[in-house]
């Protein structure tokens, strides 16, 4: 029993994340009264991927061939650190917040540097504007993740998400601002609007489509597949920690499943609010955007400053 | 001889530092300098009457041969020769400088300067008399334009500074040291004097080679 | 035998090592090779028997002193001082010293010929010697003479490529920066010596109490200055960005890696064993300046286009985040929370040493592509990574390390700093806390800054194609360097992997400091290099990340690579641009990889822009000739710190000079009126 645990804490990230960006997808067409395509599209498009033959630039060096791995791989560790389903696994999973932050930085590491391995312009220009994004939200992720840590006194995410957050009302104003702050770069990091638009492939709008614009067939699926998993990762964070109910205590069957069940549920409603964004807003100005980091970094020290 | 005698000599002294403040003639600050000179070697003469030292008679005689005779004919040539080059002209004019020199004259008997000319109290007079030589000197130096009385101005500050060694009373320590720093004053003021008058010469110099450009 | 190099014998062996390969070095000065091959063999033996000889003293703890007076025996003594804290610093100069010496094997090859590479051995080997002196030297002038003989061979070094104008401006620079900073030290051991009478530095602690509070607070500000310069806290650091890169690489990464850390050492070693007790605002101090020092350090570094001078901007940024462990500490020494200053000392510490080890590395690489390309201009870069594919590799091991990314050593100093800051936070009232929000924010902006700034770095280097011809005759370098790097590469992987047991050491050495000698440890570390805070805040194992990340990679890629669709065909072909022809041109350039963060940080870096356009009409405008865009960030510091400063000096000068008129006359008035003051004021 512990083992099947165990794996679904470890695949369920990869497995499930095509089925939310599909989620979004559908909402969208649904709410700009189209049919859209089927929920389950994504996983399709991987398989096709997956399956094709790859064409590689000549001036691409091993660190191209070798990041689509790296960066989904780095995901997949990810999933498997952050508090799924449940909050109370068979073995300890370190979960610490900083190692979630410095290893996703891996994955960007490496996205941006395949960006600028073909020598193709777009690339290059996707690597910046990618690079600059992911320094100014680190502030706000790190600081409303923090919020949390110190009003649980533990940066294990586990844990964390294993208290009850409004166990006092002392807390609530600081865990609102922090969550509007996270919400702000959960935003960014998934490359969502108002920051990016993953649907295009414009040059003045793209930022993450740009740098994998080379890539083709496996590699290609792998960092679709892997930005996927970022998503799923960074709402199933916003889930559990900003509002952890439903998720397992214990590691009893029907707890699991009433957790995963609640989990998707949770991710569901942040899709649905992300594709209720993504159609009422215009992607701002690249200019704009630190601006708005700035405010979920300022929302996040606000809502410490409180705590004390 | 008296106090009164030596005090007599140095009021003459200090007359012909004032004259040498008011006089026009090159060469009539030359002999002014000339009495002076001589109205000193009388004052060490006094000294040597008094304590028969024979290396005191060669000191006067050094000194009249010195400062009586060769240079007086020394500056006399120099004033012959280079007539135009040597001006008596001074900044302050006649009244301003007596002014000047009155109010120094009054600082040197002040009570502030009581440690410097209470040395030997039997001596006061005769020190503030010096030291307002000493300062009227420096003022001597300050005030005139020409080289020639500046350097006229140096060596009655020597003779002044001798004065003052002389009533302050070699032997004792705190004089001497004063007469030291006075000393090294001296000869900073004497090798800036010349340097000026290098300085001066070619400055001048200069200024006719402009004039002739601008024709 | 361990009794043997824990001795003095020991240590002097070490010493005379450094000693015989300078002077064998400037006596075999005529044959190049043989000059090279001597220093750099006895700056081997040198330094690898200083760190066992360090490594001995750390694990047995057998620390010791010894000294011989001199004529004037209650001033200058040659005391020396061998604790867990020198043997430290002892085992950091050395471990780098070792590898830097290897690559120099190689490296100097390229002087040969023009240069006397007699002179270069000789003062890399007095370098290495007096930096090791510096951090066991145990009385204040003794100690002075160690840091002039330090700074001094530092700067023939940097003058050392002296056919480049711009090398001697930089080393002129240093020289002038060295020698106010050193002012301020001697001013402040005078002062120190004024009240305690004494320059030992044992004799000074136990005297502590007799200097008064105030006098205390000016000795501290003028320590900050005096070794602030040293290494290079903003806005002190203008030497460092232009000496660092003129010196031959592998000084640079002595310089960078290990000598700026000496104002490190003299830091911890005056405010948190001589000087102690110390007031809280000092540690406020340091943490502020750690703030700005590592944010700017970063910021300007992102500016950059030269690789060395970047490089050398991230050496400031290392500096401010040690500095943001030791302030840390000091705060919580003052409050008396022992335990989590030793924690915060031990962030330090470790980041100390992590940073000697990855900057090195990331000199000594870029060294060997300088070597290459001839040009320290990344513009001109470009696709190395095909021809030099290991430089390359320990330049991606280097800017992973240095950006904090697990699981290399950089992750696991950051990550405890960051605890030792969290835990202000949370245990300190709040005024006192926000200054550690404040800190926490400018080590978390840095980090994501650095990592910007070395995926510009790598990827202008190194990927893409050649932007200059010089790049496709580019060969992978010899063995001895790559020897140099490699190990380094090596290091920056074992400290991350064996961080628990660097960090248990790293405990013992902050014990050995007497503030710290009976404290509860506020970390344990268990076998699998789990370390924990001992109030459960936080945790972290670096075995297990290893194997996380590294099984977690391996997994991926065999899945994705052998069993999904294992018959798949790979082809090659042209990047895509638009059906035009490719050219290097078109790629992004270091200077257009870092635009947007400078216009979005344009108020503090207050960059430039100007435009030149030339018409081939000049009426009608249509048909540019040439357009020249310059783009530049301006120097704040020599606009807003030195130059006003320089003004005051210039204008004071300017008032001075009239009272020189040439005038004899004045003079002599001037001479008149002191005189009578004087004897106004006297009698």
């Amino acid at each position: 029993m512990n083992i099947i645990i165990l794996i679904l804490q470890f695949i369920f990230v990869p497995i499930i994340s095509p089925f939310f960006i599909g989620l979004i997808k559908k909402i969208k067409a649904k709410l700009q009264n189209r049919q859209g395509a089927s929920v389950f599209q994504i996983y399709k498009d991987l398989w096709k991927l997956l399956h094709k033959d790859e064409i590689i630039s000549n001036d691409a060096s091993w660190i191209f061939k070798i990041a689509p791995f790296i960066v989904f791989g780095v995901t997949f560790v990810v999933g498997a650190n952050i508090p799924l389903f449940s909050s109370n696994l068979p073995i300890y999973l370190s979960g610490d917040i900083l190692l979630i932050i410095y290893l996703l930085s891996v994955g960007t590491f490496f996205l941006a540097l395949s960006g600028i391995d073909t020598g193709s312009s777009f690339g290059g220009f996707g690597s910046s504007r990618e690079m600059t994004v992911s320094a100014i939200a680190e502030g706000g992720l790190l600081f409303s993740l923090l919020t949390i840590s110190i009003i649980y006194g533990t940066t294990n995410l586990f844990d964390i998400s294993s208290g009850n957050i409004f166990a006092s009302n002392h807390f609530i104003l600081s865990i609102i601002l922090a969550f509007i702050g996270f919400f702000i770069v959960l935003l960014a990091e998934t490359g969502r609007f108002p920051y990016d638009n993953p649907d295009t492939h414009l040059e003045l709008t793209m930022i993450h489509e740009s740098m994998i614009l080379e890539y083709s067939g496996k590699r290609l699926a792998l960092m679709e597949w892997a930005s996927a998993n970022k998503y799923v990762i960074f709402t199933s964070l916003g889930a559990n920690i900003f509002l952890p109910y439903g998720i397992s205590y214990n590691t009893g069957i029907l707890s699991i499943i009433l957790g995963i069940l609640f989990l998707i549920l949770k991710i569901s409603f942040f899709s649905f609010i992300i594709g209720v964004i993504e159609s009422r807003i215009a992607k701002f100005r690249f200019f704009r955007l630190p601006d708005l980091l700035l405010v979920s970094f300022i929302l996040s020290i606000i809502a410490i400053g409180l705590i004390n | 001889m008296s106090i009164l005698f030596l005090q007599f000599l140095l009021e003459m002294m200090f007359l012909t530092l004032v004259f040498l403040h008011i006089l026009k003639k090159n060469s009539e600050v030359v002999f002014a300098y000339i009495i002076q000179s001589i109205l000193i070697s009388l004052v060490l003469f006094d000294s040597f009457i008094e304590t028969g030292n024979i290396l005191m008679l060669w000191v006067i005689l050094c000194v009249l041969i010195v400062k009586v005779i060769l240079g007086p004919l020394f500056f006399y040539r120099l004033i012959k020769r280079d007539a135009l080059a040597f001006s008596v002209s001074t900044y302050l004019n006649s009244p301003l400088t007596l002014i000047f020199i009155s109010s120094i004259t009054f600082m040197a008997f002040s009570k502030n300067l009581l440690p410097v000319t209470n040395i030997i109290p039997l001596h006061h007079i005769l020190l503030s008399l010096s030291l307002s030589m000493i300062f009227l000197s420096l003022f001597l130096i300050i005030n005139r334009k020409g080289a020639l009385s500046q350097i006229i101005g140096v060596l009655s500050l020597e003779n002044s500074i001798i004065m003052f060694i002389i009533f302050a009373g070699l032997e004792q320590s705190p004089g001497l040291q004063i007469g030291i720093i006075f000393d090294i004053f001296v000869w900073i003021i004497i090798s800036t004097v010349f340097a000026s008058m290098i300085y001066n010469k070619f400055g001048s110099l200069d200024v006719t080679e402009m004039n002739k450009l601008k024709d | 035998m361990l009794h043997l190099i824990t001795s003095s014998i020991g240590f002097y062996f070490v010493l005379s090592a450094f000693l015989i390969g300078a002077l064998g070095s400037l006596i075999l000065s005529k044959n190049d090779k043989y000059a090279n091959i001597w220093s750099n063999f006895f700056s081997i033996l040198g330094s690898s028997t200083g760190l066992i000889f360090a490594i001995s003293v750390m694990i047995t703890g057998k620390t010791f002193s010894f000294k011989f007076n001199s004529l004037y025996q209650h001033l200058l003594s040659f005391a020396f001082n061998i604790d867990m804290l020198s043997a430290f610093f002892i085992g950091i100069i050395s471990l780098i010293a070792i590898f830097c010496s290897f690559f120099a094997l190689g490296y100097v090859k390229h002087f040969y010929k023009n240069y006397n590479i007699g002179a270069l051995g000789f003062f890399y080997n007095i370098l290495i010697g007096s930096l090791i002196l510096v951090v066991t030297s145990s009385n204040a002038i003794w100690f002075l003479v160690a840091w002039e003989m330090m700074s001094i061979s530092s700067y023939f070094l940097v003058v050392y490529d002296r056919k480049d104008e711009s090398n001697v401006k930089a080393g002129l620079l240093y020289l002038i920066m060295t020698y106010v900073g050193t002012a301020f030290i001697l001013f402040a051991f005078l002062l120190i010596y004024k009240y305690t009478n004494s320059f030992d530095f044992s004799i000074i602690k136990s005297n502590i109490n007799l200097i008064p509070l105030v006098t205390k607070n000016f000795i501290f500000i003028f320590f900050i200055v005096g070794f602030g310069v040293k290494a290079g806290i903003i806005p002190f650091h203008i030497w460092l960005p232009l000496a660092h890169p003129a010196a031959p690489s592998h000084v640079s990464a002595l310089m960078s890696g290990v000598m700026i850390k000496t104002g490190i050492y003299m830091f911890i070693r005056i405010f948190m064993d001589i000087l102690q007790p110390i007031p809280v605002w000092w540690g406020i101090t340091i943490i502020i300046i750690g703030s700005i020092s590592s944010l700017l350090g970063v910021l300007y570094a992102l500016t950059e286009h030269d690789i060395k001078k970047l490089l050398a901007y991230h050496s400031i940024e290392n500096i401010g985040i040690i500095l943001l462990g030791l302030g840390s500490s000091m705060i919580f020494n003052s409050l008396g929370m022992i335990s989590l200053s030793l924690l915060s000392l031990m962030a330090s510490l470790f980041h100390t040493l992590n940073h000697a080890v990855f900057k090195s590395l990331l000199f000594l690489s870029a060294g060997s592509v300088i070597n290459e390309v001839h040009t320290r201009n990344m513009e001109e870069y470009g696709g190395i990574i095909k021809y030099m594919p290991q430089t390359a590799l320990f330049f991606l091991i280097g800017s992973m390390a240095i950006s904090a990314l697990p699981p290399f050593n950089g992750f696991f100093s950051e990550w405890l700093t960051f605890q030792s800051l969290f835990q202000g936070i949370t245990q300190l009232h709040s005024s006192l806390s926000w200054i550690f929000i404040i800190a926490v924010g400018s080590l978390a902006f840095t980090g994501g800054l650095a990592l910007t700034c070395f995926v510009k770095a790598f990827g202008s280097i190194f990927l893409a194609k050649p932007r200059s011809q010089e790049v496709k005759s580019a060969k992978e370098s010899s063995l001895s360097m790559r020897i140099g790097m490699g190990f380094l590469a090596l290091f920056s992987i074992l400290l991350g992997l064996f961080s628990g047991y660097t960090t248990i050491l790293l405990e013992k050495v902050g014990r050995g400091l007497s503030v710290f000698n009976e404290t509860f440890s506020s970390i344990s570390i268990s076998g699998n290099q789990l370390f924990k805070l001992n109030n459960g805040f936080s945790s972290i194992g670096a075995s297990s990340v290893f194997i996380f990340i590294i099984l977690g990679i391996l997994f991926i890629i065999f899945i994705f690579k052998y069993l999904v669709n294992r018959d798949q065909k790979i082809k090659t072909g042209k990047t895509w641009s638009c059906g035009t022809e490719l050219t290097p041109r078109m790629e992004i350039t270091s200077t257009g990889f870092a635009r947007s963060i400078i216009l979005i940080f344009k108020g503090i870096l207050k960059p430039s822009l100007q435009s030149d356009i030339e018409y081939h009409d000049f009426q009608s405008r249509y048909l540019p000739k040439s357009i020249t865009i310059t783009f530049k960030v301006n120097n704040v510091y020599s606009n807003y710190f030195y130059k006003p400063i320089q003004e005051i000096f210039n204008g004071l000068s300017m008032k001075v000079k009239k009272i020189q008129s040439g005038n004899i006359n004045l003079y002599i008035s001037y001479i008149f009126i002191i005189l009578i003051i004087l004897l106004y004021i006297i009698l």
